[in-house]
């Protein structure tokens, strides 16, 4: 039987955790190749309404990652991003999705290893979940 | 400054001038400089002498204190560097020799060979991996191995290769050569020889930083012998997440997380045993930092600390010192340490010190790390010399009295460490200065050298169907040999709207961008797809390139197949490959939704208003005002001057009130500069570049209207008055002020006076004022010194918790104690007691204070006592931080933007601070702050007009119920309710384009240009299409 | 000239719909003076043979409220859309599933469950449940099924219009009507209502530009009647509902509940608003914002209240 590809969406914002992407690069840090980045230029920019359409359109997972607290670019648009993915995962949680398909985390610029294990962990805790099924009718 | 001969010919002498500007040394204060004096309008070359521009802020994992991570604030700033037009970076190069003088230098620097063609490296790091050849890797400390062809560091800029020619077999011993065929680019050149290269420049920066002491210069620290115990800097890459082990906390015997580790405090700092008697300013923060860092590895680790005081004197540092003093398993001891021995089997460390004074000490931890100080060393006497600077007696830069940032040498500024040891947002400042004070020496030059470059005129493309281009570039081999190329462009070649996709060796090479932009106007595309590396470092590239194709730059998309897909999926080609593809389509598929976007620029007025007549006032107002700028200097208080009127001498024995009357005097007669005192701002509206004050001036209260293109807030700081220590109550107690004024006007006083107490942070450090004021130590130091001059006998002790005596200052500290001042330090939870006691007839002071090191408690019977009170923000800066918009910090001192990388800046766009508004300092250092906001506002001022952000936000004002949510969200104060409509409305001078209220708006009503929700949908979509 | 034939229907629904169509008031005498009214359950004695018996298009325009839950709404919501002309999803039932769609959150077998089992007023031994058929001595008795997912009039058949409103405020409906009875309709599948955008416009509480430090219950707190509820931490639901019933309930002191659905081209009402909600508050330390999120009861039945059968998922992966 061959084994379950989770098809992640991760958004990252282009000062810390895009760069952190880039430095796992450079550094040729290996990873799963499951994930498909959208950059953005601040995490303040994810809307909750582009998860719950990444996962509508077939993502088994989404990963939003910024910049550590303290640290925005734009100074408090990571903590916007805070308020609202707390909320989207209590709603998530109510409409009966696993609150491990949606990860907020911080990877600095400087963090490439960093980012190569969130997505690992990511792609193993949705492997081990399964395919995201929206129930019908 | 007061050096008025020298303005004079600034403002005279214009024949044969130079308008470029050399940066000498690329760390933070070289490329702060550079960059802000290429937005004055110069020509800059930023010189190195290593492969890259960083410093050693490159090095460092997190800055203190606010853990920012240090390449996370510093790599913008390189590719800001290399993309400016105006600033060249030459890399491993040093000055051989200078003629001319100031206005008009000829440099002559040696170039060292790369061995690479920096024209054809495209920095794709193939040659790397078949180099044979392992050295040490400078840029971990030597703690890991890179080869011995090599980029410097993965963010390095230059992003090229270079060759390590006492490590290469070929430059050695002309064997191997392997890396030559490697290259694909032919970039690889043996033959490369040593340049010489001269350079005309009107002024030159100096900024060359320090060296970290050698640790080696003393065998007492076992360094090099024991395996366990690190330098400071080691253990920044120690911790860092790009170190040699991948940011695990390990120490470097066995590759084991340590639990316990011990800090040596003032390792090659304040030691007369290896002649650096100052204190390198930096060292207790930074451990301090490490010790948060590391707790946050592991929180159960133990952390000691072996210290000498705890100079936490600057913005913030008390509070962050505090907090990682209560982290449990944090001990701070107050104690010199030695290294007793390495246990054999463990490789773990015995440490020996003392505590209480008397007891001895053992204790054993897994790592030990060396907190070593920061030495100018023999390359900076060298450069000094060659500069014909005069450097002081520890190698640093010498400056003249008020003017830290000049030299001995007409022309010639320095900034950072080499002035003195500092920290980062101190060394910015001093660049930002610096860059001022080269900006005014060649203002006449301004322009002349600078070059924009020229595009045609863009074609219009709305309206016409989406004809997309895709460039997927091999980088070499670095892409090619896991992704499927071809693949990919084949599956590029099907993608909806594309009519053109082809494979390049190397995108980015010269005649790949020559054959693109032909290709562009042949095909008439108006997309552009690049499948390549990062648009971190490449958009810039490859925007340029549509440009000169005639389209908007704004046109282009990229798809990261190289960082994000070829490197990281080495082992899994087919996976790779297919991702290569979905990255293509999401971003082929957000390019049909491409607009071309501009920048809106608005018109600038060329004025200044500057709120506060003090020191860092009048500097800011003067500096503008020499360049040729309108200023309006509003004071609240009769007269100019500030703080500073009550101060009659530095430290360093400097007359402040000649230099203050010089200021005044100049502010006075120069007719740019209009002061009104006793007048306040009663209203501030507007936005960078165009703001309109109303100001009531005088008693009669006449308002005044005032259009100005920039603000400084330089509403300066005061001496608050203490409410204990018997003050106000009698008054042979007073402040540091008073004393100062005693000391000037009323030398009798100190007949009867045979003994002086002071003590030391009242009102500082505490509850009320969690922060430390700065200057209070060096202020009693000062007086100390005086009074012994003025009476030899009389008895003087200090009351201290911390002597802050940072940098230079130390020298006066030990001077104290050598003259016989006695220093006896109290701990804050039994603070010194004064009663007043009537003996033989005679009315003492009786100061009841513990002796540390005794342990008991000690009587001295004072006959005046000088109280160290606090330096407090003044009430009014609530009601300003209001009207301005702009924030305060938790202790009501204005907050800056970015506390490392921008001290002088607000998050507003267009207002600055300056001077002890920003928070407690002396007078040179706000005369430096003064100078930086001056030039920061400068460099907007000079503008023809101020562009804003093209990938901006906008209201659909269709959709817009103004329920102001994302005015909220707003940290620049971008958007705004317009009350007669109803709706929101974005500023767009002030809008950075991150998106958050396009994100929070509830209502879909605001567009996001470049990122817009539906473009984003689009690759949400394309992204889960396979 | 033929007057105008119009049907009104209950689908699942309370019945407040049909109520607030007489709220008119006097100008139901007009629209009597237009309109015949042929088919209307609640009021008038009509059954649905009578509809069977009509030819196609025969109604000039049907009043559909309620929500689709059973197999007679949606047996009668494909009867009447053939007979109508014009089909109007009248209310936020029809519009977006409203009340009876939070049924979304559960399964059909644990709503039964819960209803004939374990409420405590329930006593069913015999856990005895309502079958779709029953033969009793007259004969066999079919009552209609329900469904495991409440839809929508728009999920079940073709719809013209939508009225929003738990109920349609009086003027709302009197803007719907006018609009059929003159026959100047506006463009086919929009929302009738006298705004398109969201509630805060024409609210006249004062809004600030405050962040939220607290969220609040209506009755934790007894807010300044003049200002803007959501600022005073009151999940006011006007940010992201659309406008039009003239903001009647903030202004007197009820925070908005989001009846009117979503504003115009958006999709997912619910996300909207928490998003609109994640996105004001006061803090700038993770743990705070975390702890005064916590504050929020029952996220999403509060923000998917009226909407839940529209929103992205339409369900929850209920058990």
């Amino acid at each position: 039987m061959t084994r379950f590809e989770p098809k992640i969406v991760v958004f990252l914002c282009n000062w810390c955790s895009y760069a952190g992407a880039d430095l796992a690069g450079t550094s040729r840090i290996q990873y799963a190749p499951n994930a498909r980045a959208i950059r953005l230029m601040c995490s303040g920019r994810v809307e909750p309404y582009f998860i719950l359409e990444a996962l509508h359109k077939g993502a088994d997972g989404v990963l939003v990652l910024g910049c550590h607290p303290g640290e925005c670019h734009y100074l408090e648009g990571n903590y916007r991003t805070v308020g609202r993915m707390a909320l989207l995962k209590k709603v998530l949680s109510q409409f009966g999705i696993e609150k491990e398909r949606v990860r907020l985390d911080w990877v600095s610029a400087s963090e490439g290893a960093r980012f190569a294990t969130i997505v690992n962990e990511m792609t193993e805790t949705i492997r081990t979940l399964g395919p995201f099924e929206e129930k019908d009718a | 400054m007061p050096n008025t001969d020298h303005d004079s010919e600034t403002l005279v002498q214009t024949e044969g001038k130079v308008g470029a500007v050399m940066v000498l040394g690329a760390g933070v204060s070289g490329i702060q400089a550079a960059l802000d004096v290429a937005y004055s309008g110069f020509r800059v070359y930023l010189v190195d002498k290593g492969p890259a521009i960083g410093g050693k802020m490159s090095q460092l994992d997190k800055t203190f204190p606010t853990n920012d991570c240090s390449m996370c604030i510093l790599s913008p700033k390189f590719i800001e560097c290399s993309t400016n037009p105006n600033i060249s970076i030459i890399t491993s190069a040093k000055i051989d020799g200078i003629e001319g003088e100031a206005g008009d230098f000829t440099v002559t620097l040696l170039q060292r060979p790369r061995y690479v063609d920096e024209e054809k490296c495209t920095g794709c790091g193939t040659c790397a991996e078949y180099c044979p050849v392992n050295i040490l890797d400078t840029y971990n400390e030597a703690l890991a191995k890179l080869k011995c062809i090599h980029i410097p560091f993965p963010q390095a800029v230059p992003a090229i290769s270079v060759i390590d020619p006492t490590q290469c077999l070929f430059a050695l011993r002309k064997i191997c050569q392997i890396c030559v065929p490697t290259c694909k680019n032919k970039a690889i050149d043996f033959h490369q020889r040593e340049r010489k290269l001269d350079i005309h420049v009107g002024s030159i920066i100096v900024a060359p930083g320090y060296e970290p002491f050698d640790p080696q210069r003393q065998s007492q620290y076992g360094y090099r012998r024991l395996r366990n115990v690190v330098t400071s800097l080691e253990f920044e890459r120690i911790l860092s997440a790009s170190g040699p082990y991948q940011g695990e906390l390990v120490r470097p015997s066995d590759g084991k997380p340590p639990q316990k580790i011990a800090w040596i405090q003032c390792v090659g700092s304040r030691d007369t045993t290896v002649d650096n008697t100052y204190c390198s300013a930096v060292c207790c923060m930074y451990a301090t930092k490490q010790v948060i860092l590391s707790k946050e590895h592991d929180p159960n680790l133990e952390a000691v600390i072996l210290h000498n005081d705890i100079r936490a004197y600057g913005k913030g540092f008390e509070r962050y010192y505090e907090r990682a003093k209560k982290m449990p398993g944090v001990r701070y001891i107050w104690s010199k340490a030695s290294i007793v021995k390495e246990r054999p089997d463990s490789r773990n460390v015995v440490l020996r010190y003392r505590i209480n004074g008397t007891e001895v000490k053992e204790e054993e931890f897994d790592l030990v790390v060396l907190s070593v100080g920061l030495n100018s060393n023999e390359g900076n006497r060298e450069l000094a010399e060659k500069l014909s600077i005069k450097t002081n007696d520890h190698g640093f830069c010498e400056s003249p009295k008020f003017s830290p940032i000049e030299t001995s040498r007409r022309g010639i500024f320095s900034c950072g460490v080499f002035h003195a040891p500092m920290d980062i947002p101190d060394s910015v400042t001093m660049a930002s200065g610096a860059a001022s004070l080269a900006s005014q020496l060649l203002c006449e030059q301004r322009g002349t050298l600078v070059e924009e470059k020229v595009y045609p005129e863009e074609r219009d493309v709305r309206g016409e169907p989406p004809r997309v281009g895709v460039f997927v570039c091999d980088c070499g081999t670095n892409v090619a040999r896991v992704v499927g190329v071809p693949k990919v462009v084949e599956h590029a070649r099907g993608l909806n709207g594309v009519v053109h996709a082809v494979e390049e060796t190397f995108a980015c090479s010269v005649d790949a961008i020559a054959h693109m932009v032909e290709t562009i106007k042949e095909k008439s595309l108006n997309r552009v797809v690049v499948a390549a590396c990062t648009p971190r470092t490449h958009e810039p590239v490859f925007q340029d390139v549509l440009r000169k194709a005639a389209l908007n730059p704004y046109l282009l998309e990229f798809a990261n197949i190289r960082e994000h897909c070829s490197l990281v999926h080495m082992g899994e080609k087919k996976e790779a490959t297919e991702k290569a593809k979905d990255l293509v389509r999401m971003s082929v598929t957000k390019a049909l939704l491409l607009e071309p976007l501009y920048r809106v620029s608005y018109n600038v007025t060329r004025a200044a208003l500057i709120i506060g007549g003090g020191i860092a006032g009048m500097v800011s107002s003067l500096v503008l005002a020499r360049q040729g700028i309108k200023v309006y200097l509003i004071e609240k208080a009769k007269e100019l001057g500030g703080l500073a009127r009550k101060i009659s001498k530095t430290l360093e024995g400097e007359d402040i009130q000649d230099f203050l009357n010089d200021l005044i005097r100049e502010v006075n007669e120069n007719p740019l500069i209009q002061v009104h005192t006793e007048t306040e701002v009663v209203n501030f509206s507007g936005y960078v570049g165009n703001f309109s004050s109303k100001v009531k001036i005088g008693k009669e209260g006449i308002i005044k209207d005032i259009e100005h293109g920039v603000t400084i807030v330089a509403t300066g700081a005061e001496e608050s008055k203490p409410k204990e220590y018997l003050y106000g109550e009698d008054a042979r107690v007073m402040t540091l002020l008073d004393l100062d004024e005693v000391i000037e006007k009323d030398v009798d006083r100190f007949k009867d006076c045979n003994t002086m107490v002071f003590i030391q942070c009242v009102g500082s450090r505490n509850e009320e004022h969690p922060y430390c004021s700065r200057v209070c130590c060096s202020h009693s130091i000062k007086n100390a010194l005086k009074l012994k001059e003025i009476k030899p006998e009389v008895d003087i002790y200090i009351l201290y918790r911390d002597m802050r005596t940072y940098g230079f200052r130390e020298d006066y500290y030990k001077k104290a104690a050598d003259q016989g001042v006695i220093f006896i330090r109290y701990d804050v939870d039994d603070k010194p007691d004064i009663q007043t006691v009537e003996e033989s007839g005679k009315s003492l002071l009786r100061v009841t204070v513990t002796e540390p090191i005794l342990g008991q408690r000690l009587m001295i019977d004072a006959d005046m006592i000088c109280l160290a009170a606090a330096t407090v923000p003044p009430a009014k800066n609530r009601s300003l931080s209001q009207m301005l918009k702009v924030p305060l910090n938790e202790d009501d001192f204005f907050l800056e933007a970015h506390m490392k990388l921008r001290p002088v800046d607000f998050a507003t766009d267009g207002i600055f601070m300056c001077g002890t508004a920003h928070s407690p300092k002396f007078i040179d250092e706000s005369v430096a702050q003064a100078q930086a906001a001056a030039s920061k506002a400068f460099t907007l001022l000079i503008r023809t007009a101020i562009e804003g952000e093209a990938s901006v936000a906008e209201v659909n004002e269709l959709f817009c119920s103004g329920c102001r949510v994302c005015e909220l969200t707003c940290p620049y104060g971008a958007i705004s309710l317009e009350a007669d409509r109803g709706v929101a409305v974005v500023n767009k001078a002030l809008c950075k384009g991150c998106g958050t209220c396009v994100g929070a708006c509830p209502s879909g009503a605001i567009l996001g240009k470049y990122f817009s929700t539906e473009q984003i949908l689009a690759e949400i979509t394309a992204a889960l299409a396979a | 000239m033929d007057k105008l034939k119009l049907a009104l229907y209950w689908a699942s629904s309370c019945g407040g719909c049909d109520i607030a169509t007489l709220a008119i008031g006097e100008k139901i005498l007009e629209v009597a003076e237009t309109a015949e009214i042929v088919f209307w359950p609640v009021a008038m004695d009509f059954k649905y043979k009578d509809v069977e018996r009509m030819p196609d298009k025969r109604i000039d325009a049907c009043l559909f409220n309620g929500a689709i839950r059973t197999s007679e709404d949606e047996h009668m919501a494909k009867m009447l859309r053939t007979k109508s002309k014009i089909m109007v999803a009248y209310g936020s039932c029809a519009y977006e599933g409203c009340i009876p769609g939070l049924a979304n959150f559960f399964s059909l077998k644990s709503i039964l469950e819960r209803v004939y089992e374990e409420t405590p007023s329930t006593d069913n031994p015999g856990k005895v449940y309502p079958q779709t058929r029953v033969q009793m001595p007259e004969g066999d008795l079919e009552i209609p099924e329900l469904k495991n997912m409440v839809k929508t009039l728009a999920q079940t058949v073709d719809v013209d219009y939508f009225v929003p409103g738990c109920p349609p405020e009086e003027k709302t409906t009197w803007l719907a009507l006018e609009a059929l009875l003159n026959g100047k309709l506006p463009e086919r599948r929009s929302v009738i209502s006298h705004s398109s955008k969201a509630l805060c416009e024409e609210c006249s509480l004062v809004r600030e530009g405050r962040k939220v430090k607290k969220f609040y219950r209506p009755y934790e707190v007894i807010p300044d009647p003049e200002k803007c509820l959501l600022e005073q931490g009151l999940l006011c639901y006007g940010v992201a509902t659309r406008g039009g019933c003239g903001a009647m309930c903030p202004q007197a002191g009820m925070p908005c509940t989001g009846c009117y659905g979503a504003v115009e081209g958006v999709i997912d009402q619910g996300v909207h608003f928490l998003t609109a909600l994640g996105s004001i508050i006061d803090s700038t330390d993770p743990v705070e914002i975390k702890q005064i999120v916590d504050g929020i009861v029952d996220p999403a039945g509060t923000f998917y209240r009226y909407s839940l059968p529209v929103s992205l998922f339409r369900r929850a992966k209920s058990v």
